[in-house]
């Protein structure tokens, strides 16, 4: 990075847009109100502030106005970890700069990173915060399959599919973009601390809002969105058929970016959302690679590695496995998942248990819930 | 007059010998009782005034001082006024004082006379034995449980003429084998109701996790059993007692000790290993003992058994805490502002839980938890208690009609592993001062479990893939060489570190899974 590009980054984002980010965090509560009509808030997002205070701020009005009025960019503290960065500086990501993007980021993890990190071709990975193991593994496996082979995962920080993905993506080592639905200070959970911090480490924390603006209901409908935007590509993992649920995909159509999904098992409420998306045209995607010839189809964007490379870079399968292994792994990904199906299935008591530990270990299954053992690769 | 008795008073699972002296001079008439006594043997003062006088003996009118040596030990309980009365009629010049230097004496007494029995029978019988006494003289109710003491003369008496005619060189009285005494826990299940619980054949399926209590029994590991509720993780603890070797005499004398010693009902010398399972609103003190001058815990009343912590989520906290000392050294110290003890506690651990709060994780799609939801039931299992899990026995939902499954072993049959497997310990571990693998400490490890190159690399691929901490390494070893003891394979091979590995408890329980 030349001298220049650092002293204008150092500029962080100008005062125009750090009042915009100010007076959304203002108008938390009536945003709030609003944010119960999606559509209706990407709408309100893509007003300019004036508009904006004309169509929520309300009785509040008049004294939200004077404030904003006063409004002074000097007098926040800047944090030397966060920087900001807006839509009138350089570095800025280009997908950011539709109708209702944000005008401008908190960047914990720096602005030169979050440029090269979108820079990128990125998928975005989303999904149910109450998945089933399946969901999980599915999520971070397709998450260190991308990642991998050099394409930014981008998603929340919430629980379920979004944590899972993340995690998938650090296993992978490469950097990841986690967009927060409050201010990057007090939005995160003190579960999930450690993976905030890693995530600082090796990829990028946003968040559209002030570090110390409580994340609302609005706020993360809001995140959904930025996203959603980032990547060119939303692959919906699972997803109930509920509103919540359909939240991420409708946003996604809504923005005009293609979405994919995950199939899930036709008597699981949890893959009704899913597989109604691939019903209704998404694509449908198995794994990494199904992504990524999604990704060059769209973009003509060529990754890094290929995608037979890409997946073989996720997952360290030994060159062959011995016939028994070869056997369980396979009565594994049909449904026997735990010792004792495995036995019934016909497999020797006495292999059962050191073959799951050695395929455990090889990196090919890994455990679920209630003593299940989940195949961590799709089929080929 | 001076005349001098020897009597037992118990503090916690201790017994001290305690020598009773009476001195009987001219005087204004009174009754002094020195040496650290607690209520109930100052109000001994009274009982022995009645009983002397109306066994038809002369209350000395004089002025009377008895001290109970050593001066510094606190003395409790009712069990020295037999030993009291008698040194008085001694000092008194009413009974011939020789013998009472050779028979210890223990026994409360009735106004009229009468000798009751205080709790700890056999313990003092225990002590008296080792303290070089030749007799011991008690209430015939608790007579028969004196006489599970090899090398010690027994004598009931039923009153105190009965003991005067016992020191006079006099025989003593038959024992009763009946008359139950009221306690305030003899609600306990008794050792022998361990048989009781029913036979492992009872369950259906579920041969995964049967294996592995067979594995936890034989080695005594701590085991937690998982799995959505109606599955029969009670059930299948509750046979573990089934499947346990009877106690060693040892281990016999030392159970049915503690069980005299809270006023439980003792008529033979414990066989089978204790099986406590307290339920889960159990306080710190309840379960570690503390809660009044010498009362025991739960811990120590599992102390070469089993205790069954079911539902473990559902206890508090602090409880769990308490637990941490106990299972690190099977020993808990008890220190209070006026006593302290140390109690023995080597248990093996069972606990069960669900997999989550509603308990549906991973069976199918019923489960609802939120991601809190799971971190908070994870935060009540995790720290110092997962960290002394050994092995975890996940049961499954019976989705194939299990019930019709036949039983993987009956309780007949498991014990039979156990108990060879349990020899082959005892064998290897002869002369290290344990005798079961989970007692192994990291130098035994070293020395008994030796691993070839193949299953090196294994334990370091587990590592590497932080599936394994240090002391997790240790407790895989330990459970191991139980696989190997129960398929009598002298050397820990590849498979049954593999299987060791796979029932290790999952990393995810202690929280620390990031997704």
């Amino acid at each position: 990075m030349s001298a220049g590009d650092e002293s204008k980054q150092e500029r962080g984002a100008c005062g125009v847009c750090l009042r915009r980010s100010w007076l959304l965090s203002a108008l938390g509560g009536p945003l709030d109100y609003c944010a119960r009509d999606r559509s209706r808030l990407l709408e309100l997002l893509a007003l300019s502030d004036e508009q904006l205070l004309a169509a929520v701020a309300g009785r509040r009005k008049a004294e939200l106005e004077a404030a904003y009025a006063r409004f002074d960019a000097a007098e926040l503290e800047r944090e030397a970890r966060e920087q900001t960065i807006c839509r009138h500086r350089r570095g800025y990501p280009h997908a950011l700069h539709g109708r209702s993007s944000p005008h401008m980021l908190t960047v914990r993890g720096g602005a030169g990173r979050l440029a090269k990190l979108t820079a990128a071709p990125a998928v975005a990975i989303l999904g149910s915060a109450v998945p089933s193991d399946y969901g999980r593994e599915t999520a971070r496996s397709l998450a260190r399959g991308l990642a991998a082979s050099g394409v930014t995962v981008v998603t929340a920080l919430s629980d379920g599919i979004a944590a899972a993905a993340q995690a998938g993506a650090l296993e992978a080592g490469a950097g990841s973009i986690a967009v927060l639905s409050g201010g990057l200070d007090v939005s995160c959970p003190p579960r999930r601390r450690p993976l905030y911090e890693r995530i600082g480490r090796d990829g990028c924390l946003v968040s559209e809002l002030p570090l110390d603006c409580a994340g609302r209901r609005w706020g993360q409908r809001a995140s959904e969105r930025i996203i959603v935007e980032l990547a060119p590509v939303s692959v919906i993992v699972e997803a109930e058929q509920t509103p919540r649920g359909m939240a991420a995909a409708s946003t996604a159509r809504e923005l005009g970016r293609p979405v994919a999904a995950i199939p899930g098992r036709v008597t699981s409420a949890l893959s009704r959302g899913t597989n109604a998306l691939l019903m209704d045209g998404a694509s449908l995607v198995r794994g990494p690679r199904d992504v990524l010839e999604l990704l060059f189809e769209l973009s003509g964007a060529r990754p890094k590695a290929g995608p037979t490379e890409a997946v073989a870079a996720g997952a360290v399968r030994p060159t062959r496995l011995r016939p028994t292994l070869e056997r369980v792994l396979e009565r594994v990904s049909a449904g026997y998942d735990t010792p004792d199906k495995l036995t019934r299935a016909g497999v020797d008591v006495r292999q059962v248990l050191p073959a799951l530990t050695e395929l455990e270990l090889a990196g090919l299954l890994s455990r679920g819930d209630g003593g299940r053992y989940l195949p961590r690769e799709p089929l080929d | 007059m001076l005349a001098r008795a020897h009597a037992f008073t118990i503090d916690g699972l201790h017994t001290r010998h305690v020598s009773v002296e009476v001195d009987v001079r001219p005087g204004l008439p009174g009754f002094t009782i020195v040496g650290l006594a607690d209520a109930a043997v100052r109000e001994a003062r009274e009982r022995i005034t009645a009983a002397i006088l109306n066994s038809g003996y002369e209350f000395p009118a004089r002025r009377i001082t008895a001290n109970l040596a050593p001066g510094d030990v606190r003395k409790a309980g009712s069990g020295l006024d037999l030993a009291l009365a008698c040194a008085v009629l001694a000092a008194a010049g009413q009974l011939p004082a020789a013998e009472l230097e050779r028979i210890a004496l223990f026994g409360e007494l009735a106004l009229d006379g009468t000798v009751r029995a205080p709790r700890g029978a056999l313990a003092v019988a225990h002590a008296a034995q080792r303290a070089g006494m030749h007799a011991l003289a008690l209430a015939p109710t608790c007579a028969h449980e004196a006489r599970l003491i090899d090398g010690l003369q027994v004598s009931p008496v039923t009153s105190l003429k009965s003991a005067v005619r016992v020191l006079s060189g006099g025989a003593g009285d038959e024992p009763t084998a009946t008359g139950a005494r009221a306690r305030s826990r003899t609600v306990h299940e008794s050792a022998g109701a361990a048989a009781a619980a029913g036979d492992l054949s009872e369950v259906r399926g579920q041969h995964h996790a049967v294996k592995a209590i067979v594995i936890a029994a034989a080695g005594a590991h701590n085991a937690l059993l998982s799995g959505p509720p109606g599955t029969g993780k009670t059930m299948l603890a509750q046979r573990v007692a089934s499947i346990l070797p009877p106690l060693s005499s040892a281990e016999a004398v030392e159970v049915t000790r503690i069980h005299s010693l809270i006023g439980e009902r003792v008529d033979a010398l414990a066989r089978a290993r204790p099986f406590r399972a307290p339920h889960h609103s159990i306080t710190a003190a309840g379960l570690v003992g503390g809660a009044s001058q010498g009362s025991v815990g739960e811990v120590v009343l599992a102390h070469n058994g089993v205790l069954f912590l079911d539902e473990l989520s559902e206890f508090s906290r602090a409880t769990l805490e308490a637990l941490r000392q106990p299972l690190e050294d099977g020993r808990v110290a008890i220190v209070r502002a006026r006593h302290s003890a140390v109690y023995p506690t080597r248990f093996m651990m069972l606990a069960a839980t669900n997999p989550c709060p509603c308990g549906f994780a991973g069976d199918g799609d019923h489960c609802r938890c939120s991601g809190a939801d799971m971190t908070r039931h994870r935060r009540r299992l995790s720290g110092p208690l997962l960290d002394r899990i050994d092995l975890l026995a996940t049961l499954e939902r019976d989705t194939n009609g299990d019930l019709r499954t036949p039983a993987l072993m009956s309780s007949a049959q498991a014990g039979e592993q156990v108990r060879s497997a349990r020899e082959r310990q005892a064998a290897r571990l002869a002369g290290e001062g344990v005798t079961l693998n989970a007692h192994m400490d990291v130098r035994m490890l070293q020395r008994h479990v030796r691993l070839d190159e193949r299953s090196q690399e294994m334990l370091r691929a587990a590592s590497r893939r932080g599936l394994l901490s240090a002391r997790g390494e240790h407790r895989v070893l330990r459970v191991a060489r139980t696989i190997a003891d129960l398929d009598d394979s002298a050397r820990v091979r590849q498979c049954d570190l593999g299987a060791a590995l796979a029932l290790r408890p999952e990393p995810s329980l202690a929280g620390n899974r990031v997704a």
